[in-house]
């Protein structure tokens, strides 16, 4: 007798599951060790964490608005890994949609709220798309990956943002580099009086059920399932892969882009180069953790909001600083990848000659 | 006299699958030993057991009375077992000089490959073969390659040479050739397992060992057995592969290709000038050795690959180098020779398979949304149709067994061709009774006037199906012959390229 | 502009590229045989930037740069252990695992220089001196530009034709390129591709971890966040430029060496022109040369770069 392991042919859903819940603990591990080693206090500091993160309804609401960007760019890699089309180019898409929407903004940024900002939304789904769809099309036509492609379109399109903000888009009145601020009028209506969380998160949510009737219910979401699992297979059975890898950027890109409308409309009433802290990275990270699954993603992306806000308390609670919730939030990704491999595996009590 | 290797009690399970059950047999000095059986009866996993690639769950396995820690093929190597794969194991980027002393002690750790090219030389010498050893391995003939692999063998000094299926891309001469060769390595007192579930032969063998379903069901001496005996063994019962063929009205052409040339994904040519005739009602075979230009025919047929010039005439519509979706919708079915990676997406399950290509068509798919219920009944419908065992339409394809799989993609393109139907290697893998099945659901189609083209490395299977066998060598069709008239002699004279009536006196020595 | 094309502008002007491409060569060097073992790691930017860090680091504390190249080698060689022991030993998919290292990166290095170093003001360290070879260092032209450099520089173009005799005159170097194209061979002949995989990712990582310390401890005295920018992914790039051999990686990482160093240039003389442009240039050209690189010639990518080996089964 003892303890038999055997591969599985397809992988336990329920183990993938628990894997995350394996990861956050080895990770809890972990970041006690580098608090321990910061010199903090282990209990005033996850207490701050907490606190940041979901103590109380006003930090939930916080929460969920520093969520918003992260669904957004989840659900972007998402659609994305699912075609198995590798988009590490979020964060600038993001970017683009921001600047897409505030050029949009400057242009005819005088209509009524009610009409500007449904066009707000879509500029900056445009701009965030057209980019990752360059990116696309180099893969289509040209056989680039879209790895590098992605992830040096991320570095022009920073740059091309600080032009902007130290040339056309300047703001006089600042020594920052930074856009003026933008008309009351035109930023995101707050949905519940007294807090913060403002239309973007319901956009965002509204983002979530499009991909997810997209990629389950819809003939397009099948061939991009197919395209992920068998490129060649999807090829021989007449799937235009090269057209759908530049629709999936397409895609994934505008879902990228509202983040940036969320964050220059919504969150910050201007244009600078910070409305992203690496979303479109961490967007990488939701994604593999919620296994790819758009309606998973917005719990995931909830948790990692809430990092967010929690790593914030922290340095003000403890001192350390908050950049420890990036480092762990990668710690989870690698926990959890390594979690993940136990799900290929079948575990019994008993000998293998039964 | 004692046994060389000994294999006893061994037992090899993977998932819930028995491959090897119990399996026990010996091997003696000097004999020729076959292991007989019927693909899945668990020839390559014993042989792969006693390589030291798998570890058997159970049973041990010894070589001259010392038992083998198997655990990696290191440990067989040591011991004198050699093992050539069917699917070769080489790096087809570099030298055959490279293939062959990478991992021994020729390679020195500053590279000095010279030192190691006498003793390869010498053993090219002993047994009559002619390879440039620094030639590309891509550059070679199929025949040529498997030289590579018994060389590597060899090189490492195997006593026990274990070829999995050896004949299986050879003409009828080369095989013969091969066999002399065995002969000789025999009389040299190397020991050889000979992989097959060819008839011929196994009867050239000394000894015969036929496993069924994953068991040894018996070992007899050749010379004291029969064919009809060792089929026996092998099936279980009495099997007929020649269906009877009924007569069949041969229609108009369907499928007409002219000066068909393509190359493979390197650039190099591999169709040069194709010229062939489906007509209806017809199945068209083509022979040849693996790597004439099979699959890039298939491919370039099918829009998956570009034409570099020529035409391909679906009845009166010009279908050369359309996509593949518009080569389907003409009418076209194809069934690819690599199932799980080209046929299937093996990570769907069994229904949305069975609409793959049709997943944007009514009744499947309405405004771009999927209609789950109509995809649902008629994958139940397929598969009562055609057999499929599966525990329901939402099994993941992965999990299937070949055959199985072979018939999901069988069915999804019976019903979506309409007048054509390509298949490259559509048998391989698979057992008996699935090969019988395949074959009586091709005949069927045929007399509902499809045109059929089909290409298998079986010269059994061609004979058996085809109106009309054609044969391919490097990119041509190099011969025609019609049911009823099929010299096999010539057939695989041509499958070598010696196109003379006469046969070419030096045929044998030339692989 | 007259200005830009006088000798000792053109010296200065190559002596610079030389000196830029050092980092680059080092860590598209150790990516190289990584890659020709066939896994594929992205994580190159973070073994960069965790290797710079820890050179600032270990020399810092121990005042030494031998010691703080030593510590960069090591952090190297453990951001490489932690690829190769997810691809090859967990099989885990490659790409997201090489991301992942970047994050961890990105994260613990600025964590723990926060915590460490951020306290005291304006931690510096000593930066490696230049080491001009005598005799060599005095030929017009070539001296100024070739041999007037630090010593890590030096053994980065020392390691151009190491790393060609590695892969291809001895028996490792054989192994790792036969890994990269059919790792059942390896396997076949009774030899260990696992062993063989670690082998050669964590060489490939100390390569990466010598290119980060030259951006710290070899140029400047400060450490600050992502301080490698964006040089661990133009190793990436600059390996399917030089399509997977050391000769065309050298010049691959000369040329952007060369833009980098005209644009500082440009930059430094005041051209009236947005330095964005400049610094996104590299990035761009990046782009265009991966486009270029498509359109022409058989690639000499490994045949199963990325894909993990797996022992027959399916």
């Amino acid at each position: 007798m003892g303890i038999v392991v055997e591969k599985r042919l397809t992988p336990s859903t329920s183990w993938q599951v628990a894997s995350i819940i394996l990861a956050l603990l080895a990770s809890g591990l972990v970041s006690a060790l580098l608090l321990k080693s910061a010199g903090a206090d282990l209990g005033t500091a996850f207490g701050a964490l907490w606190d940041g993160a979901f103590g109380g309804w006003r930090a939930s609401w916080k929460t969920l608005v520093k969520a918003t960007p992260l669904i957004l760019t989840g659900v972007a890699v998402a659609v994305a890994f699912r075609a198995r089309i590798w988009n590490i180019g979020a964060e600038g898409q993001l970017f683009m949609g921001a600047i897409m929407s505030y050029w949009v903004y400057t242009l005819v940024g005088t209509l009524p709220p009610i009409i500007l900002i449904p066009i707000l939304f879509i500029a900056g789904f445009v701009g965030g798309g057209l980019y990752g769809g360059l990116a696309g099309w180099l893969k289509a036509r040209f056989q680039v990956s879209e790895i590098l492609t992605t992830v040096m379109l991320n570095y022009v399109a920073t740059y091309f943002l600080s032009f902007l903000l130290i040339g056309p888009w300047r703001n006089p009145d600042s020594f920052f580099q930074q856009s003026p601020p933008i008309d009351r009028a035109a930023r995101l209506p707050n949905l519940i009086g007294g807090t913060k969380l403002h239309l973007g998160f319901l956009v965002a949510i509204l983002a979530v059920a499009v991909i997810y009737v997209l990629i389950s219910r819809t003939s397009l979401g099948y061939e991009i399932r197919a395209m992920g699992m068998n490129a060649k297979a999807a090829r021989f059975k007449g799937i235009n892969v090269e057209r759908t890898a530049v629709i999936v950027m397409l895609i994934s890109g505008g879902v990228a882009g509202l983040a940036g409308v969320t964050e220059v409309f919504g969150v910050q009433g201007k244009l600078k180069p910070d409305i992203s802290v690496g979303f479109g990275f961490t967007g990488i990270i939701i994604a593999v953790l919620a296994l790819l699954n758009p309606i998973a993603i917005i719990f995931v992306a909830i948790l990692f909001g809430g990092f967010v806000n929690g790593g914030i308390k922290l340095q003000v609670a403890t001192g350390v600083p908050s950049t420890l919730t990036d480092a762990i939030q990668a710690i989870i990704l690698l926990f959890f990848l390594t979690a993940a491999v136990l799900a290929r595996y079948k575990f019994r009590l008993g000998t293998k000659d039964e | 006299m004692q046994p060389l290797l000994k294999v006893e009690n061994v037992t090899k399970r993977f998932h819930q699958v028995v491959a090897n059950d119990s399996v026990s047999f010996e091997v003696m000095p000097g004999e020729i030993h076959c292991l007989l059986g019927e693909n899945g009866a668990g020839k390559s996993t014993i042989a792969e057991c006693i390589y030291g690639f798998y570890k058997p769950d159970k049973g041990s396995i010894s070589v001259n009375g010392e038992v083998l820690d198997l655990d990696s093929p290191a440990e067989a190597i040591r011991h004198g077992i050699g093992m050539v794969h069917q699917h070769f194991v080489l790096v087809t980027s570099m030298t055959v000089l490279e293939n062959i002393v990478i991992g021994t002690d020729a390679a020195t750790a500053i590279l000095n490959l010279q030192s190691a090219t006498d003793r390869i030389k010498a053993i090219c010498a002993r047994y009559e073969v002619e390879i440039d050893l620094n030639s590309k391995v891509w550059q070679l003939t199929v025949g040529q390659q498997q030289w590579v692999e018994i060389l590597k063998a060899l090189f490492l000094g195997a006593r026990l040479l274990i070829m999995d299926e050896p004949t299986a891309v050879l003409t009828p001469q080369e095989s013969r050739r091969l066999f002399k060769i065995f002969r000789e390595m025999t009389g040299d007192g190397m020991s050889i397992i000979l992989i097959s579930h060819k008839l011929d032969e196994v009867m050239q063998s000394d000894r015969v060992t036929v496993l069924r379903k994953g068991k040894r069901v018996g070992t007899v001496v050749t010379r004291d057995s029969s064919k009809s005996e060792l089929t026996n063994l092998m099936v279980g019962r009495d099997v007929n592969l020649n269906l009877v063929r009924e007569r069949s009205d041969v229609g108009l052409p369907m499928l007409v290709v002219s000066g068909l040339h393509a190359a493979n994904d390197f650039g190099t040519d591999k169709l040069n000038g194709v010229d062939l005739t489906l007509n209806r009602g017809e199945i068209v075979g083509i022979a040849g050795v693996a790597g004439n230009g099979q699959k890039e025919l298939f491919e370039t047929l099918m829009g998956v690959r570009r034409a570099t010039s020529g035409r391909v005439m679906l009845a009166d519509q010009d279908i050369t180098n359309k996509t593949p979706r518009e080569v389907q919708q003409a009418g076209i079915g194809h069934v690819p020779d690599d199932r799980f990676a080209e046929g299937l997406i093996p990570d769907f399950d069994i229904q949305s398979n069975l609409v793959l290509g049709v997943h944007r068509d009514q009744p499947f798919a309405r405004r771009g949304f999927l209609k789950f219920g109509q995809i649902r009944s008629f994958a139940k419908q397929a598969m009562d149709e055609f057999a499929i065992q599966a525990p329901s339409a939402q099994t993941i394809c992965r999990t299937l067994s070949g055959g199985n799989a072979q018939k999901v993609i069988v069915a999804r393109e019976f019903a979506q061709a309409s007048r054509v139907i390509l298949a490259n290697q559509p048998s391989r893998g698979l057992d008996v009774g699935v090969i019988e099945y395949m074959h009586k659901r091709l005949f069927e189609k045929r007399k509902e006037g499809f045109a059929i083209l089909i290409a298998s490395e079986e010269l059994d299977e061609l004979l058996a199906l085809s109106d009309r066998i054609l044969v391919l060598f490097k990119g041509q069709i190099v011969g025609e012959f019609s049911h009823g008239a099929v010299d096999l002699e010539r057939v695989g004279l041509l499958m070598a390229g010696h196109f003379d009536d006469a046969p070419n006196p030096n045929a044998d020595r030339s692989l | 502009m007259n200005e830009l094309f006088t000798e000792t502008i053109l010296i200065a002007v190559l002596a610079a590229t030389v000196r830029i491409a050092t980092p680059l060569i080092f860590a598209a060097l150790g990516e190289l045989i990584t890659e020709r073992a066939g896994i594929l790691n992205l994580g190159v930017e973070g073994t960069m930037l965790m290797a710079a860090f820890a050179g600032f680091a270990g020399s810092f504390a121990t005042g030494s740069t031998w010691a703080g190249l030593l510590a960069a080698m090591l952090a190297g060689a453990m951001m490489a252990f932690l690829m190769v022991f997810m691809a090859a030993t967990l099989k885990v998919e490659q790409v997201v695992t090489g991301l992942a290292l970047n994050l961890l990166a990105a994260g613990m290095s600025l964590y723990l220089f926060k915590v460490y170093f951020e306290t005291q003001s304006m931690p510096m360290t000593e930066v490696m001196p230049f080491m001009p070879i005598p005799y060599l260092a005095d030929i017009p032209w070539l001296g100024p530009i070739m041999f007037q450099q630090k010593g890590l520089t030096y053994l980065a173009f020392l390691m151009v034709p190491a790393v060609w005799f590695f892969l291809y005159r001895t028996k490792w170097g054989l192994e790792i390129r036969v890994l990269g194209e059919n790792p059942k061979v390896i396997d076949t002949k009774g030899m260990s591709v696992t062993l063989r995989q670690y082998g050669a990712v964590i060489m490939g990582g100390v390569l990466v971890g010598l290119g980060g310390a030259f951006v710290t401890i070899g140029s400047v005295v400060r450490f600050v966040p992502d301080i490698t920018a964006g040089r661990g992914w133009l190793a990436l790039v600059i390996v399917i430029a030089g399509n997977w051999r050391p000769s065309g990686i050298l010049l691959a990482a000369l040329v952007f060496a060369f833009l980098d160093a005209l644009q500082l240039q440009i930059q430094g003389v005041g051209v009236d022109l947005p330095y964005q442009i400049f610094l996104a240039l590299p990035y761009v050209m990046a782009v265009v040369l991966m486009v270029l690189k498509s359109r022409g010639g058989r690639s000499e990518q490994p045949g199963r770069l990325g894909i993990p080996y797996f022992r027959g089964e399916r």
